[in-house]
């Protein structure tokens, strides 16, 4: 089983596209989600962005994600209800109200963070990472020190939930009840946690850096990578609905 | 290995410790009677000096202190650590033996040691079996995973061989390592003078009962090759 971020290998269409159109695509539909406050257009989006999960056959990656994104976005949706009096009053607060307003805030915010999220996740799952970086080193010009970079944060990510997955066992098996009391006590239980994961993540990356010092990286250039990233048909077609979403999106604000 | 201390709970079957089913206690009751080296020391090790992580494991158990202070001085002189280094800052090996140390100290009826000696040099690799085999001497049970045929063949009394999932073989080491389908069947190879007098069995018939076809440590070889104690004449080796 692939981990959190992981490339999924695939033949699909998203697979076959461009890594930039990929990228570009995924940052353009986020950005359309925050242009626009229609929920009917943004709830059409997120059919949609699950739509483009199930043709690359990510839906259980999808539905994970969203779940994740649901805890956070109820966060600020909630934040929301009791921030935002605006609308027909439906209960009153001492500091204001609560009214169709913020009931359409919060949920227009869930959709919209939803909507958004889901191409940029999707992007790294359908797309190899040495492949994502290389091509916008290749096609955008991008220093390979930050695609580099930017690349081996994205890697790292599921070593250290590994690292941190085998931290807390390791202390499980010590002893710790981590599954006992409030999250007071599970936060104070995590803390000191975060000091085995910041070493090992720290010997890793100087690690990392050493190897690939040694490697030659600082030699490395744009004309370095033999593969090349040309747009096909797809790609330029992606690109033009997408803007043109964004087109639709603003008019709709 | 994760089945003993309780990480894991058996789908089917039960796995016993000292009678009672790992799936009847929480994981932090059976950390009071299995004790758990993980093969990196790193996941283990999170306190800023070497006695506060001795004395870690007896905060989480809720133990009694005054105890626990005697105990952690009485670990600290016999490994030989400095109470108020860096833990962080120690070798691989010294970090692999305070990891021990960590789990010796709490005196637990069982201990599971996956891979103790990985990226250890030989000196650390003895000094860290040693005190295995004191361990096991003065009572405690010791569960060990390990890829070094010598270090089993030094120190294990019982093996289980496993490939793929299964279980190969199992029964006293010497008997294990000197199966000719075990070995094969698990891709092992086994232990210099195992694999030297398996070699002459097979070389000779008239070696084949002898004493030093059938050595297993250095010092049956030894003896079996001096002079008065070589029962079968070498010309009859074709070699």
């Amino acid at each position: 089983m692939n981990g959190f971020l992981e490339y999924v290998p695939g033949t699909s269409l998203l697979h076959r596209m461009n890594p930039v159109a990929k990228l570009l695509f995924a940052v353009l539909f986020a950005i359309m989600c925050f242009c626009t406050s229609n929920p009917i257009f943004l709830a059409a989006m997120l059919v949609f962005a699950l739509a483009l999960a199930a043709s690359c056959g990510m839906m259980r990656q999808t539905f994970g994600l969203m779940k994740a994104v649901f805890v956070f976005s109820l966060i600020l949706a909630i934040l929301l209800i009791f921030t935002t009096p605006t609308g027909d009053r439906l209960v009153d607060l001492p500091w204001g109200y609560i009214g169709t307003g913020s009931i359409m805030a919060a949920i227009t915010t869930i959709l919209r963070l939803e909507a958004a999220a889901i191409p940029l996740f999707l992007t790294f799952y359908v797309t190899k990472m040495s492949d994502l970086s290389n091509s916008v080193v290749k096609v955008l010009h991008v220093p390979y020190k930050y695609a580099f970079t930017f690349a081996s944060t994205v890697h790292f990510i599921p070593v250290f939930m590994n690292d941190m997955k085998g931290i807390m066992e390791a202390q499980t098996a010590r002893g710790v009840e981590f599954d006992q009391g409030g999250i007071v006590n599970k936060i104070q239980l995590m803390v000191p946690l975060c000091v085995p994961l910041l070493v090992s993540s720290v010997r890793k990356t100087n690690s990392a850096a050493i190897a690939a010092e040694v490697r030659g990286f600082n030699l490395r250039t744009r004309e370095s990578g033999y593969k090349q990233y040309p747009f096909a048909a797809h790609d330029v077609a992606a690109l033009v609905l997408i803007v043109a979403l964004m087109v639709v999106a603003i008019l709709l604000h | 290995m994760r089945l003993v201390n309780g990480l894991l709970k058996p789908d089917e079957g039960e796995v016993l410790v000292d009678g009672v089913p790992t799936t009847q206690l929480k994981t932090s009751e059976l950390a009071r009677r299995v004790g758990f080296l993980f093969q990196n020391p790193d996941s283990q090790i999170c306190c800023n000096t070497v006695r506060e992580e001795l004395l870690f494991g007896f905060h989480a158990l809720k133990m009694d202190m005054d105890d626990a202070a005697r105990r952690v001085d009485d670990i600290i002189d016999e490994f030989g650590f400095n109470p108020e280094d860096d833990p962080f800052l120690l070798n691989r090996g010294t970090r692999q033996l305070l990891a021990l140390a960590s789990i010796v100290v709490l005196e637990t009826p069982v201990i599971v040691l996956d891979e103790p000696t990985t990226g250890l040099d030989f000196r650390e690799c003895v000094k860290v079996m040693s005190i295995i085999r004191r361990l096991h001497e003065h009572g405690t049970t010791v569960i060990m995973v390990c890829h070094d045929m010598e270090v089993v063949a030094d120190f294990a009394e019982r093996v289980i061989v496993m490939s793929d999932g299964l279980v190969v073989d199992q029964g006293p080491t010497f008997e294990v390592l000197r199966n000719r389908h075990t070995l094969e069947a698990a891709d092992l190879v086994p232990p210099q003078i195992v694999d030297i007098s398996l070699a002459l069995q097979l070389m000779s018939p008239t070696l084949a009962d002898s004493a030093v076809a059938h050595a297993n440590t250095l010092a049956e070889m030894r003896a079996a090759i001096e002079p008065n104690a070589l029962a079968v004449p070498f010309e009859g080796v074709d070699r």
